[in-house]
This record gives C-alpha cells, sequence and structure tokens, in this order.
C-alpha cells in the first residue's frame, strides 16, 4: 500500500533535455531503507561459528556498491537546471502533530548524497580487516549509513532530528564494541556532545514549531515561516550548538580527538567523511536557508567559532605527541572553512561552503584514513618513534602528502576551488573572519610540514618496530578518497567533450551544487548600486 | 601555444608514472624542458611578426549562485586564460634556460643526491606550474598555478629530506612563502569580493568605475598583491625561504627557485601593476620605498656573515628589488611605458643568478666549506668555476645600469637610493669571487688543499652558459630596441651619461672590494664574520624573546585549553554518573518509610524553627 501512495505523492521533476530520464520516485527511500532491509537480513541468518563472516563483508560491499550506483544514477540524471528539490518522495506519517515522511534533494543535498555514498563504500573497504563479530558489526555500519542518508534527503524536521538522533547510536555501539583501549571514554564522549547537540536540535526544531502554531514540520511550511527576530535568534543560536557539536568546531570538540583515534577505522572514516558534514549541512538547511535574520546576527560569532577552531587545532597540532591525534584534529579544518563560508552569507561563499562540504568530507575521512593506517602499519603512534618512514612505506607516504595538501587546498584538489570560493565570497562580508582563518591556514601549514617531515622525512628511528606499507586493500580505500579529490579538483564542471560545453559521464559536481544554491542564497544577494 | 605549457607536465605525468632509474629521470626532465624551449621559440618568433598576444581560454569552473542582483556576482567562473606577448615569451624563454642549464648541471654534480626520479618529476612539474603562472590572465588561475608551483618549489628546496638541517629549513621554504602566497590570495579575494571578476583585461577598466569601492579598498588590494610578489621574488625582508636553503637544499634547486621565480614574480608584478597603481600615489610612493629599502638592506646584509650562496642569493634579491621598484616607480612618475625595464634587469640577472648559484656550490663542494674565510686560491685550483663565478657576478652587479639609465634621474632621492643599492650589489656579488679566487687556500683539519680539484668537466661549461645568456640579455637591455620588442612601446634611447654613471656606481663597488681583498682579505672576512655572529646574536635575542613572550604563552594556553576540555567533559560526565547511581540507589530504597522518615523530619525542622519552641 505504501509504494503506490509514494508514486502517487510524488511530483515527477520537469523535464530538461539530457536529465531527469530516469526519475524513479524510490530513490531516496532505497538509499535509506536498502541498507535497513540489508542489515536485517544479515542480522537474521545464521553464521554458525563465524564461516559466513567474508560473505557477511560481502553483502555489505555489494550493498554499499549498490546505493553508490544508485546514487550515481541520481546524480546523474538530476537537472541541473531546476532549483527545487528533486526525487521527492511525501507520505502522511503522524498527521497529529503534522509529521511527514517527506525525503527530496536539492543541489546541496545530492552533493551530500553522494558524499555519504562515497565515504560509506569507503567505509567497508576501510573495514575489511574486521575480525570480531563481523555481522554485528556490517549490520551497525549499513544502519550508520542509512541514518546519514536520511538526515540528508530528509525534508521534514521531525524526520530529519529522527535520523540525526538515530545515526548516534550505530557509532557508539560500534565504537563501544570495536574500539581501541580507551574506547569506553570515546564512545561516551561521542555521546555526551552528540546527544548535547541533539538537545539543541530538537530543542529549536520545537521552538520554531511552536512559534509556528504547531500545525506541520515540514521543512516547506516550518523553514518558510516567518518568525520574529527573536525567536530566530534562539532557534540559531540551538542549530549553531548542533553543528558545533557535530562538525565539530571549538570548543564543542571535545569528542573528535578520543573518537578518530579509538574508533575502528572503517567508522572513523564515516564519521569523519559524513556523519560529521551533517553539522555544516544542518547549518546550510536550518539556519542560511531559513533564518536569514538570524544568520545575519549570528555571523559574526560563528566567523569567530571558524577562525578559532582553525588556530586552535594548527596549535595542537604543532605540540601533539600522537599521529592519530594529529589527523583527529586536522580533521576539523575543512569544517572550519565550511563554516566561514556560511558565516560569510554572499552567494558565492555558500556555494562554496556546500562544496567545501563535499572536499572537506573526503580530505577530513582521508587524512583520518592515511593516519590510522600508517600507524597500525608502522605498529606505533607516536611521533617520538614514528620518523623517517618514506623510504619504506611510498604508497601511504604518497596519500598522507596528497591528504595533507588536500587540507591546505593545494591546486588541482577539489578542495582548491572550494576554498577559493569561499575565500572570495568572504572577504567582503567578513573580513576579519576571513584574514582569521587565512593565517590560520599558515599555522596549520607549518604544523602539517613539522608533522610529514617528522613522520615520513626525518632520520629514521632504529629503535621503531618494523613498517610495512600498504596493502591493496588499504590502497584502494585510500586510493578511492584520493582519486574523488582529484577528480572533483580536475574536473570541477565535469568532463566536457572537447570544444564543446557538453559533460560526458559525470554532469558535474558544481552544476550539480549549483541546483538550488540561487534559492537558498537570494536573502543575501547585494543590491546593484552597491556590490 | 597551450602545449607549451602542457609538456612540462606530459614530461611530470610520465616521469611520475613510469621512470625509475636517474638517468631515464634526467633524460626526462631534460627532453621535456627542451621540448618546450623550441616550442617558446617557436611563439617568440611568431611574436616577432604580431604587436596583438596570442590568446586562447578554457573554462574551468562556472557556477551560478544568484539570479538577481549586481552582474558580476551572479555567477562564479576560473578560466584558463592563456596568454602570451612578447614580454611573456622571453620571460619563458628565460626560465627555461635557466631550468635547462641547472638540470644538466645537476646530472653531472647531483649524481649522488638521494631520490633522482623524485627530484627530476619535481623538475618539471616545477616548470610546468611556473609556465602556467606566467601565460595566466585570470587571477584565480594565476593563483592556482602560483600555488603550485610554490609547493613544488617546497619539495624541491625540502629535497634532502634525510637531513635534518634541510628538514628545518625546508619548512622556512614553505611557511615564509605560503604567509605571502595568501596574502596574493587574500588580494585577489579582496578583487574578486568588490568587483566580482577575476580577468585582469576586464578588470582594470573598471576599477575606478565601479561604485562602491573606496581608496581603502584599493589601498589594502595594492599592499596584499604587492606582499604576494614580493615574497616569491625573496625581496628583504622576505628573503629568508631562500637564504635558510642555501646550503641544505640540492644546488640545482636553489638555482632554479631563485632564478625562475625573480623571472615570474617580476612579469606577475608588471602584469598586476594597472590594479596596483589603481590605489592613490601615496602607496604607491610607499612601495617604492619599500622596494629601496629591500634593494639596500639584502646586499648590505651580505657584509654579515661570509656564506658565499647566502650572499650570491642576497645580491640577486637586491637586483629583484631595484627591478621591482623601477616597475612601481615608473607608475609613480606615470612614465608606465618605463616599468618594463625594470622586468628587463630581472630577466637578465636570472641567469646569472643561476650561473653564479652553480659555481659558487661546485667552489664550496671542492673545498668542503661554506665559510669564505676558508677559501682561497681558486683562481689557481678551480679556474674555470671561478671565471664563471666572476662573470655572473659582473652580470649581477652591471645588470640594473641600462635599466637605471632609463628610467631614473641620479639626481633624485630615489635616484640616489639605487645608485646605493647598486653600489652594495656589485660589492656583495664580486666579495664572493674575491673571497674564493684570491689568498691562500689553507689546510684544515681533515681537508688538504692540494686535493681540490675543478668541478667535472661535463659540468663546467653550464654556468657559462647561463652567465653569458645574463651579459647578453643586460647588454641588450641598454639599447631602446630591445625594451621596445618587449613592450610593443617606442622608447628613446638611455643617455650615455646616465649609464655611465650606474656602471661607475657598479665600478665603484668592484674596486672597493678589489682593494680591500688585495689589501687585506683575512682582515675584511673576519670583520663580516663578526658582523655575522652579531647579527645572528640579535636575531637570536630576537627569536628567544619572540618565542618567550608570544609564541610558547600561546603554545601553553592552547595546550591548558586542549587538556582542560576532556578534564572538563570528563569531570561532567562524571558528575552525571555519580547522580544516576544516587538515583538508582535512591529507587532501591523502600519508598513509603523513607517519605514517612522525611516527614518526620521535615516536622521535627519545622518545630525546631517555629517560634515558641525555643525562642
Amino acid at each position: 500500500m505504501i509504494l503506490p501512495e509514494i508514486v502517487l505523492a510524488s511530483p515527477s521533476p520537469a523535464a530538461v533535455p539530457g536529465a531527469g530520464i530516469f526519475t524513479s520516485p524510490l530513490i531516496l527511500s532505497l538509499t535509506i531503507w536498502l541498507p535497513v532491509a540489508v542489515a536485517i537480513f544479515m542480522s537474521v541468518i545464521p553464521n554458525p561459528r563465524n564461516r559466513y563472516d567474508t560473505v557477511m563483508k560481502q553483502i555489505a560491499f555489494f550493498t554499499n556498491v549498490g546505493i553508490l550506483f544508485i546514487l550515481f544514477v541520481a546524480y546523474n540524471q538530476f537537472q541541473t537546471f531546476l532549483p527545487t528539490v528533486q526525487y521527492e518522495e511525501k507520505l502522511p506519517w503522524l498527521a497529529s502533530i503534522g509529521a511527514t515522511y517527506h525525503l527530496g534533494v536539492d543541489g546541496p543535498g545530492m552533493t551530500m548524497m553522494m558524499l555519504s555514498g562515497l565515504i560509506g563504500l569507503t567505509s567497508v573497504l576501510a573495514s575489511w580487516g574486521v575480525r570480531e563479530r563481523v555481522r554485528s558489526y556490517f549490520c551497525l555500519l549499513l544502519l550508520t549509513q542509512a541514518a546519514v542518508n536520511g538526515a540528508i534527503a530528509a525534508h521534514d524536521m521531525f524526520v530529519l532530528v529522527l535520523f540525526w538522533g538515530a545515526a548516534m547510536i550505530p557509532i557508539a555501539l560500534l565504537i563501544l564494541g570495536w574500539g581501541g583501549p580507551r574506547r569506553e571514554a570515546a564512545t561516551w564522549r561521542l555521546v555526551g556532545y552528540w546527544g548535547l547537540g541533539t538537545a539543541a536540535l530538537l530543542v529549536a526544531i520545537m521552538t520554531a514549531y511552536a512559534a509556528n502554531g504547531g500545525g506541520s514540520f515540514d521543512m516547506d511550511v516550518l523553514l518558510k515561516a516567518t518568525l520574529s527576530p527573536r525567536v530566530q535568534l534562539a532557534v540559531g543560536a540551538a542549530l549553531v550548538i548542533a553543528a558545533a557539536t557535530r562538525l565539530p568546531l571549538f570548543p564543542f570538540h571535545g569528542w573528535a580527538r578520543d573518537v578518530y583515534s579509538e574508533a575502528p577505522l572503517g567508522v572513523s572514516v564515516v564519521v569523519a567523511g559524513s556523519a560529521s558534514r551533517l553539522g555544516a549541512y544542518l547549518l546550510l538547511r536550518a539556519l542560511v536557508a531559513a533564518n536569514p535574520a538570524a544568520a545575519r546576527l549570528l555571523a559574526p560569532f560563528v566567523a569567530i567559532l571558524a577562525a578559532l577552531t582553525i588556530v586552535y587545532v594548527a596549535l595542537v597540532v604543532i605540540r601533539s605527541v600522537d599521529l592519530r591525534w594529529a589527523a583527529a584534529y586536522l580533521s576539523m579544518v575543512p569544517g572550519a572553512i565550511t563554516v566561514l563560508g556560511l558565516a560569510a552569507l554572499t552567494p558565492l561563499s555558500i556555494a562554496g561552503s556546500v562544496l567545501s562540504t563535499f572536499t572537506g568530507g573526503l580530505a577530513a575521512a582521508l587524512i583520518v584514513a592515511a593516519a590510522w593506517t600508517l600507524t597500525d602499519r608502522a605498529q606505533s603512534r607516536s611521533l617520538q618513534v614514528l620518523s623517517g618512514l618514506a623510504p619504506r612505506m611510498p604508497i601511504l607516504t604518497w596519500i598522507l602528502v596528497i591528504a595533507a595538501l588536500g587540507l591546505l587546498g593545494v591546486p588541482l584538489l577539489a578542495s582548491f576551488p572550494a576554498e577559493a570560493m569561499v575565500l572570495f565570497g568572504s572577504f567582503k562580508t567578513q573580513p576579519v573572519g576571513a584574514f582569521a582563518v587565512v593565517a590560520g591556514l599558515v599555522l596549520t601549514a607549518v604544523a602539517l610540514a613539522a608533522l610529514v617531515h617528522r613522520v615520513l622525512f626525518g632520520q629514521p628511528n632504529p629503535d621503531a618496530p618494523a613498517v610495512s606499507d600498504a596493502s591493496l586493500g588499504e590502497t584502494w580505500y585510500l586510493g578511492l578518497l584520493a582519486g574523488a579529490l582529484l577528480w572533483v579538483g580536475l574536473f570541477p564542471g565535469g568532463p566536457k567533450l572537447p570544444g564543446t560545453d557538453q559533460t560526458v559521464f559525470d554532469p558535474g559536481l558544481l552544476n550539480v551544487m549549483a541546483a538550488g544554491i540561487t534559492d537558498i542564497a537570494s536573502p543575501y544577494v547585494a543590491s546593484t548600486t552597491a556590490p | 601555444m597551450p602545449l607549451v605549457v602542457l609538456t612540462p607536465l606530459f614530461a611530470f605525468v610520465l616521469a611520475a608514472t613510469s621512470v625509475r632509474t636517474r638517468r631515464s629521470a634526467a633524460n626526462m626532465a631534460m627532453f621535456g624542458a627542451v621540448v618546450m624551449l623550441a616550442l617558446s621559440l617557436l611563439v617568440a618568433w611568431g611574436m616577432t611578426r604580431r604587436t596583438t598576444p596570442f590568446q586562447v581560454t578554457y573554462p574551468y569552473l562556472n557556477v551560478p549562485v544568484a539570479f538577481t542582483g549586481p552582474p558580476n556576482f551572479q555567477g562564479f567562473g576560473i578560466d584558463i586564460i592563456l596568454r602570451v606577448d612578447r614580454l611573456t615569451s622571453v620571460a619563458m624563454i628565460v626560465m627555461e634556460l635557466c631550468v635547462i642549464g641547472a638540470l644538466a648541471w645537476h646530472r653531472v654534480m647531483g649524481r649522488s643526491e638521494p631520490g633522482a626520479a623524485r627530484f627530476y618529476a619535481l623538475v618539471s612539474a616545477f616548470l610546468f606550474a611556473a609556465a602556467g603562472a606566467l601565460v595566466s590572465y585570470d587571477l584565480a588561475e594565476l593563483f592556482a598555478f602560483w600555488g603550485l608551483a610554490g609547493a613544488v618549489t617546497y619539495l624541491i628546496l625540502a629535497h634532502r629530506w634525510s637531513s635534518i638541517e634541510a628538514s628545518r629549513s625546508g619548512q622556512v621554504a614553505l611557511v615564509l612563502p605560503f604567509f605571502s602566497d595568501l596574502a596574493l590570495l587574500c588580494g585577489i579575494a579582496v578583487i574578486y569580493s568588490h568587483y566580482g571578476l577575476q580577468n585582469i583585461g576586464t578588470l582594470v577598466p573598471i576599477l575606478h568605475t565601479t561604485p562602491g569601492v573606496g581608496t581603502k579598498s584599493l589601498v589594502a588590494i595594492s599592499v596584499l598583491l604587492f606582499v604576494g610578489v614580493a615574497g616569491r621574488l625573496a625581496l628583504w625582508p622576505l628573503h629568508a625561504w631562500l637564504t635558510s636553503n642555501a646550503r641544505s637544499s640540492p644546488p640545482a634547486g636553489s638555482a632554479m627557485a631563485q632564478s625562475v621565480w625573480s623571472v615570474v614574480g617580476i612579469l606577475i608584478l608588471y602584469r598586476l601593476m594597472p590594479i596596483i597603481s589603481a590605489s592613490n600615489a601615496a602607496t604607491l610612493r610607499d612601495l617604492v620605498y619599500a622596494c629601496a629599502v629591500a634593494a639596500i638592506a639584502a646586499p648590505a646584509l651580505t657584509l654579515f656573515g661570509n656564506d658565499p650562496r647566502r650572499a650570491l642569493i642576497l645580491a640577486g634579491s637586491g637586483v629583484a628589488a631595484i627591478g621591482a621598484g623601477l616597475v612601481i616607480h615608473a607608475y609613480a612618475i606615470s612614465s608606465t611605458t618605463l616599468a618594463v625595464v625594470g622586468v628587463a634587469c630581472v630577466l637578465a640577472v636570472a641567469p646569472a643568478r643561476a650561473a653564479a648559484m652553480l659555481a659558487a656550490s661546485a667552489i664550496t663542494a671542492a673545498m668542503r666549506t661554506d665559510d669564505m674565510a676558508e677559501m682561497g686560491d681558486g683562481w689557481r685550483r678551480m679556474r674555470a668555476s671561478t671565471v664563471a663565478l666572476l662573470l655572473s657576478a659582473l652580470v649581477i652587479g652591471l645588470s640594473a645600469c641600462g635599466a637605471l639609465a632609463f628610467g631614473v634621474s641620479s639626481s633624485s632621492r630615489f635616484g640616489l637610493a639605487m645608485g646605493e643599492a647598486i653600489l652594495l650589489v656589485s660589492i656583495a656579488a664580486i666579495r664572493v669571487f674575491f673571497a674564493v679566487a684570491i689568498g691562500p687556500l689553507r689546510r684544515r683539519r681533515a681537508f688538504e688543499p692540494d686535493r681540490v680539484r675543478e668541478a667535472a668537466t661535463a659540468s663546467l661549461s653550464w654556468p657559462y652558459w647561463l652567465a653569458t645568456a645574463g651579459a647578453v640579455l643586460a647588454v641588450a637591455s641598454l639599447f631602446p630596441a630591445w625594451i621596445g620588442y618587449l613592450d610593443g612601446h617606442k622608447h628613446n634611447a638611455a643617455p650615455v651619461g646616465g649609464i655611465l654613471v650606474w656602471v661607475g656606481a657598479a665600478a665603484l663597488g668592484i674596486a672597493l672590494t678589489a682593494a680591500a681583498f688585495v689589501y687585506d682579505k683575512d682582515g675584511a672576512l673576519r670583520a663580516s664574520a663578526a658582523l655575522g655572529r652579531w647579527l645572528d646574536q640579535v636575531l637570536g635575542i630576537a627569536a628567544g624573546l619572540l618565542s618567550r613572550f608570544v609564541y610558547e604563552p600561546v603554545l601553553a594556553i592552547t595546550l591548558r585549553i586542549n587538556d582542560l576540555i576532556p578534564e572538563g567533559d570528563g569531570e561532567l560526565a562524571r558528575a552525571a554518573a555519580a547522580s544516576g547511581r544516587l538515583a538508582l540507589a535512591a529507587a532501591r530504597l523502600p519508598a513509603v518509610p523513607i517519605v514517612i522518615g522525611l516527614a518526620a523530619l521535615l516536622a521535627l525542622v519545622v518545630g525546631i524553627v517555629s517560634p515558641g519552641v525555643f525562642r
């Protein structure tokens, strides 16, 4: 009964030549419920004496390949000139409180979905080395991905907060069950901070809901309601706290160090790559797009948070003694840049932030994964032990260098156009924040140079344990992340046939992302008289 | 024309993916550079027959961000605009000559360098990025190539990663220019935020006609762009990224970095001058002053210390500052057509800088010291390298004379400053030659002077060729036809008297140095060593103060916060857990007796405090 209703309730996107040929109304639900269904299936099939552990891994892998394929089809068929929500699904759910099962993505949402798909596949590949309780691990990993996809695709605030909070549970269980020696502390820190963020999000949504008369949680209604500036400010402040705990931003970053260093690699990749990017996505959706008055009022504070985060990270990394900790802190840098763009509130900076969410997710996941793999292969996390590893691990050396360059936004990598757009768009409205972030980037370069020199190119340590380079499997997941960074850096608008504007195979992340940006940024367009 | 830029990229890709041996890597890099030179010569030949530049445009990214508001801000795009005019083609040829010379020298003299395949691959990447920056006409594209060239420069300079000294000085090569590169990025970002354009051609006409853009913004833009370029030109005090790597990086890498970046930097400064000059007269005057101070300070610093390669780098930096000062000065006095003479002088000095670096490196390697006080007798023992050093020092000392004769009155204040600069530059450059060439080469511990031999024959000619190219360019810069070819304008001949005055200033410097070294070489070098020690002490104190009062406190605060946050949330978590345990324990107690007991306790308390019980 549900399927026909979804079909009936889903408006088909308008036909634009070259896109929209494939308009299945179930695409978004598939990306959410397919992993859930597979997780349930995996949890009930018999697995005597763990005989089918490899099969479990393969099931999780092919599920993610399938999701990525579905998402790629959706991405490929996305109508880039249509600013409205696409692949929409709407079902009545809790009519008494006005909650509906409403999904849909615009340009930024599609970009996030692609990020989540890529990160999901990477996380499964990165988890291939899991040996204990394999079935439970991959079930929880699939549930995590489902929750992240749900939070991205949700077009109803009630659904959003459910998925937002739900993402925390499997991640916490994964860390608690498969983490390192300090896994309990890591888990409770994650639960504490993310719980605080979820509470703040709930407060924001309930405030907006109550101020709007309590009729509906639908984003089309709730986020387009005209709230008084005071209510907007209260909602905005709560949203900033929710986002800051998730991204994370200083001083709400207490979970990051422990989680990224203690969680299993696949979980770290998911958290750094996609789950934490939800913070920026929430700010974009619920603050920038919906509450312009609050966004303007809070912008200087948000810019200060971004600047503080990046400077703090650089200073801590300079004195860090643990490579995984250093990588955990460094993974906060892209989030700060994204948030600067959202604080600047110009169309270009907002567009840059959306692109930065994608590229930052990749760069953060890459640095965390590279550091994790390197410490695993070198049998030590201590920066006093790790030294001069480059000759003995050339693949990991290249990957770590690419990750470092990706964080800094070096040309040819995807983070370059993202950072350029954010900075170009920010200097007019947030000059101090932009300068501070640039200064923070300089400090980050110092910290990264010191780190890379020490670990890779310093004098080899004769007392260090034996090291080995990345295996083929490790090269695959690291290469996937690095390759995506390079691909988008080389072809942000998609590869084009020579001499034409016709894209081949990939419509271009920028083109897809731009659909919807114009709507979101419309309140912040400068007047024609004073550019 | 795109092939000119793409050729080194192909060489890099091939070298990075399929080349493993030292010889094949060297051949691949050399092949890329030579093909690039041939293509550049072809373009330059084409440019002799036309006055308009070659230009091709490829869209890199284009994203609509708004449908309303000012048209320039409705979308954002970065186009890859490749534009080659005569000046650019000459600059590209000079750059390629420097790289080819350094590569050829390195094939022989750099045999023992580790990671040969990596080095040669990086050289190809460097050439690609530098060529891209030279031909860029879109500001974002310019920064992309500029940043890429900067990153590769760092990798080249920090090539000897396993050495601690190289590792430390490599960090300076990353951080200091990264700071100035970000100033350039900020400048470009401020330009975009005000104008919504990045194409230099379309930007310049609207600099003053765009409403809402005031002088303050234009001044900020000018200063940021200047700092961005000055960092890579290695103008004092932003020269440390080159001098700190003078000894620790491969000599060919250092030679390429200083010569190629001086070419790229001066050309980009020249290209950005229409934007920089849009600020106001006071800003231009201040920038000219900054260049004049840099032109004097850099060569003057060579007297503080006895490192020959540092001295040559600083002398070259002085000439680059003179060139930059001339370019800005021409705009300050509204004689914009004279700006090109500043570029011509830096183009002339670039090959000489590379030649001097290579020759000096060969000599320091043979004499096994970086202290000029321990060098000597080079004229007898290493004549070929010493003569190459002499030739390149002369070119460095004299290369600015033609440009100054064209662009500056020697009686003006700027002229006086330039006169002082050219005097100091000639002293700084020729001093190295005298220290190496004359006087005894003394026996030291584990060093036998009689074992000093000339560098390998196959490497000897390259510094000569480079110095000769520099000399040719320096002589050409005296002729108005050459200056006219570069910028497409007609120029009057430089006054002979002017040329003589500037050459006289340089000759005076050479003569003074010769006199001092012939009279008492050891005394002169002892004095500069003492000055060097004093400078090191001052810098050490300054660094100590900076560390004591800025760096350490900031780090301490950060680390304290870093500890405080987990401690704080840990305490919070423990408090929450304790309250939970308390609640759990309370839940286990029998509820009714507890309530009765609490009620009795409450009644007792109320009774005690009620009036009349105790009072």
